[in-house]
């Protein structure tokens, strides 16, 4: 009797260590996610965090706010303040500490725009471009030189000395232009305008008079 | 005859699942470096900016100093007491025994480069893998004459006031402007139109005649 009993439940045997192996296998998925080891592998993140591609000079960046590229975001990553004193024109402002927060995200995890980040400098930028670099945000360009180098090349450009090449003054040009796009007035470029159509000022006209010819009084008898 | 095919497929199974554990045992390699830290918590630790540090922290025994320069600058000339661990090289096998040791032992690394952003990427990974406790040295290294120059720098400074510059410049352009206008009109007078002036000869009444 015993015999047979157990005899049955044996038979059930294989049934159940298979149950029980389903079931712990099932639960695998219940696991949490190791949540420490998010994002890129540190050797490729490292690698990404090296290469310069990520940046975009001061110049560029005027080239595409002037073409009205509609594919760019940019973001400032300064505090409130700064940037409510001045920006970038079209910027977003999503400070430092907030970019991997819900509002953060909205903006920076998708694939449709590029965008570029500023700070003062780029060594906060480079910091908030490395984490998400790490998460896997994708298109995320870094304004090199940051504020400091948009002021110094876009909006205050040095003057190009005689000794410098050619391209120093076709850049030159670019960026003054750039700069009045961007509201900067020149007192010299009024002037030029008015200087410009001087020369081009008629030669004076020398109207030629003839000489009448002195003429032979007439008449006489 | 029920009973062997029965026992047949049961250890056909167990050599198969046997065999997939071996498999998977086989390809199993841990990665070399994990994170320690989650991107959140590098962010908190990247807020309170006391990883900056200058010259003069920089006496503290215990600490290792990394130049992150490549090879050739650092044979040229570097600071006292600095181990080269050029950046691209950081995770390689060449280091992994240079930084398993600071991860024992939990050492200060103190690190530098031509200037802070260089040192950047090499501060990121060490802090997000959690070896030792990184410090950057904010400092800018170049070389003058053949002679390694030290040289502190501020991280971050600010810009100077754009919108005012702009104003200003709106209102000094204006400036210049209303000055010339004005010129302008008072040049104008002087410059009556030039005509020519074609005298007319009277017609003379022929002369002569009795």
């Amino acid at each position: 009797m015993i015999n047979r009993n157990l005899a049955k439940v044996l038979s059930f045997r294989y049934k159940i260590l298979a149950l029980v192996l389903i079931l712990i296998a099932g639960s695998l998925v219940f696991l949490p996610k190791y949540a420490k080891h998010e994002g890129i592998d540190p050797e490729s993140a490292l690698a990404n965090a090296i290469s310069p591609e990520r940046y975009i000079s001061a110049d560029e960046l005027a080239h595409k706010i002037i073409g009205q590229d509609p594919s760019i975001l940019i973001i400032d990553l300064r505090e409130i303040e700064r940037f409510e004193a001045y920006s970038i024109p079209g910027a977003i402002n999503i400070p430092l500490a907030k970019i991997l927060e819900e509002e953060g995200k909205t903006y920076l995890e998708q694939d449709a725009y590029e965008i570029i980040l500023y700070s003062e400098e780029n060594f906060y930028a480079d910091q908030a471009w490395m984490l998400c670099n790490r998460i896997g945000y994708n298109n995320l360009r870094v304004l090199e030189g940051g504020m400091n180098s948009w002021f110094n090349s876009v909006i205050n450009p040095p003057v190009p000395t005689d000794q410098m090449p050619a391209t120093a003054f076709d850049l030159y040009s670019f960026r003054k232009s750039a700069s009045m796009y961007f509201g900067v007035g020149y007192a010299e470029a009024i002037q030029e305008v008015k200087e410009a159509p001087k020369p081009k000022a008629k030669p004076k006209q020398v109207v030629p008079v003839k000489k009448k010819k002195k003429k032979v009084p007439e008449g006489g008898c | 005859m029920k009973e062997l095919e029965k026992t047949k497929r049961i250890s056909i199974a167990a050599v198969l699942s046997i065999l997939i554990v071996l498999i998977a045992l086989l390809n199993y390699q841990r990665p070399k470096y994990l994170y320690t830290q989650n991107t959140s918590k590098t962010l908190t630790k990247l807020l309170q900016t006391d990883y900056l540090v200058t010259t003069d922290d920089m006496n503290g025994n215990g600490t290792e100093l990394i130049d992150v320069r490549n090879p050739f600058d650092f044979e040229k000339g570097h600071i006292e007491g600095a181990v080269n661990v050029y950046a691209p090289e950081l995770l390689s096998d060449k280091h992994a025994d240079f930084l398993e040791r600071i991860k024992k032992e939990n050492k200060t690394v103190l690190i530098y480069g031509q200037d802070p952003d260089q040192a950047l990427s090499v501060f990121m990974s060490l802090c997000q893998l959690g070896i030792g406790e990184p410090r950057i040295l904010s400092t800018r290294n170049f070389f003058e004459k053949d002679q390694l120059i030290t040289e502190s720098v501020a991280v971050e400074k600010e810009a100077p006031n754009v919108s005012l510059f702009i104003e200003t410049s709106v209102k000094n352009a204006s400036k210049i402007q209303n000055a010339s206008q004005a010129k302008k009109t008072v040049k104008k007078t002087p410059q009556p139109k030039q005509v020519s002036p074609v005298k007319k000869k009277k017609k003379k009444v022929p002369e002569g005649g009795c």
